[in-house]
């Protein structure tokens, strides 16, 4: 079960990290400034995915970093809104 | 019309002036009579054979024509045919020539152009460009 | 505190996911429809994880939700990447 829930968080992780690097590259190569904005939501999105990692796997009783964990969603997700209300047309 | 005609002025053009099918629509109804200014409501009269356009619309794409330089507001709130610049009455002339003669490619090409940044968003996540 | 946080986020979740829908019928590519699913997935779960108070969320069927909400982004990816799909009439093609 362990196991499972590892290749889940992973997976997780890695998706949310892909999704940044290819926004990131893709500002990069073209400048719109939605994939700058939609690339710092992924890393919020990232850090709440590796801090849920740690909060449930590694550090399950001592810490509980929820707070630290929403902020870094929350945060992500008003870079993309505030791309998508401003940016996207 | 050659392909030519949409050259990359003409799509800075649209994609700066015209960001919908009813704002070209409003702009050509305008430009058809360029000594009169027309009212929203006749305009919208006007249009209602071909397209139907809400007072909200209309008067938001009659805001943007103008702030574009395409059209000018009376103080009685009535829009005249107005383009700025040569280049820009240059544009509006493509864009009759286009409607004319080319209205598929060019509605196609007005909402393309709306949605590049969009697009531009799901093509980051291709991961070999071709 | 908490409460405020989880109620925000879900909020945003549901507005990005509102702005996907948007996006979706615009350009009618699969990408925004995969990604407005799982971000209406990933808000569902922060209602539920917060509704149930459960924060070890792998404890839960609800942990469930996120994941395939992840798994839908990177299906997504695959879909744009393995099907060759063109986009949509560029000018001067």
């Amino acid at each position: 079960m362990d196991i499972l829930n590892l290749v889940l968080y992973a997976m997780a992780v890695l998706t949310s990290v892909a999704c940044m690097a290819l926004l990131f590259r893709g500002y990069a190569q073209t400048g719109v400034r939605l994939l700058l904005w939609s690339a710092l939501c992924f890393v919020g999105l990232s850090i709440n995915n590796v801090l849920l990692f740690f909060d449930v796997i590694v550090f399950p009783t001592e810490v509980d970093l929820r707070p630290f964990r929403l902020i870094a969603a929350l945060g992500g997700m008003l870079f993309l809104l505030y791309g998508f209300i401003w940016e996207s047309e | 019309m050659e392909d030519a005609d949409f050259s990359n002025e003409f799509c800075r053009f649209i994609q700066q002036a015209i960001p919908s099918v009813e704002a070209a629509e409003i702009l050509l109804f305008l430009q058809k009579s360029p000594d009169r200014a027309w009212s929203l409501k006749d305009i919208i009269e006007g249009l209602r054979a071909s397209i139907t356009i809400s007072e909200a619309d209309g008067a938001k794409w009659v805001e943007l024509l103008q702030s574009r330089g395409l059209v000018t507001l009376g103080q009685d709130r009535r829009a005249l045919y107005r383009p700025a610049s040569p280049d820009l009455e240059e544009s509006a002339r493509g864009l009759a020539r286009a409607y004319a003669q080319r209205p598929v490619t060019l509605i196609r090409m007005i909402y393309a152009l709306r949605d590049t940044k969009i697009q531009s968003f799901a093509d980051a996540f291709r991961i070999r460009k071709n | 505190m908490i409460a405020f946080l989880s109620g925000a986020l879900t909020l945003a979740f549901i507005l990005g996911a509102v702005f996907f829908l948007r996006f979706w019928r615009r350009t009618r590519d699969r990408l925004f429809l995969a990604f407005s699913l799982a971000f209406l997935l990933l808000a569902l779960n922060q209602v539920l994880a917060f509704a149930l108070d459960v924060y070890r969320e792998p404890h839960s069927f609800i942990y469930w939700l996120r994941v395939i909400g992840f798994m839908l982004i990177l299906l997504a990816i695959m879909d744009k990447n393995l099907s060759a799909r063109r986009g949509p009439v560029k000018p001067g093609q």
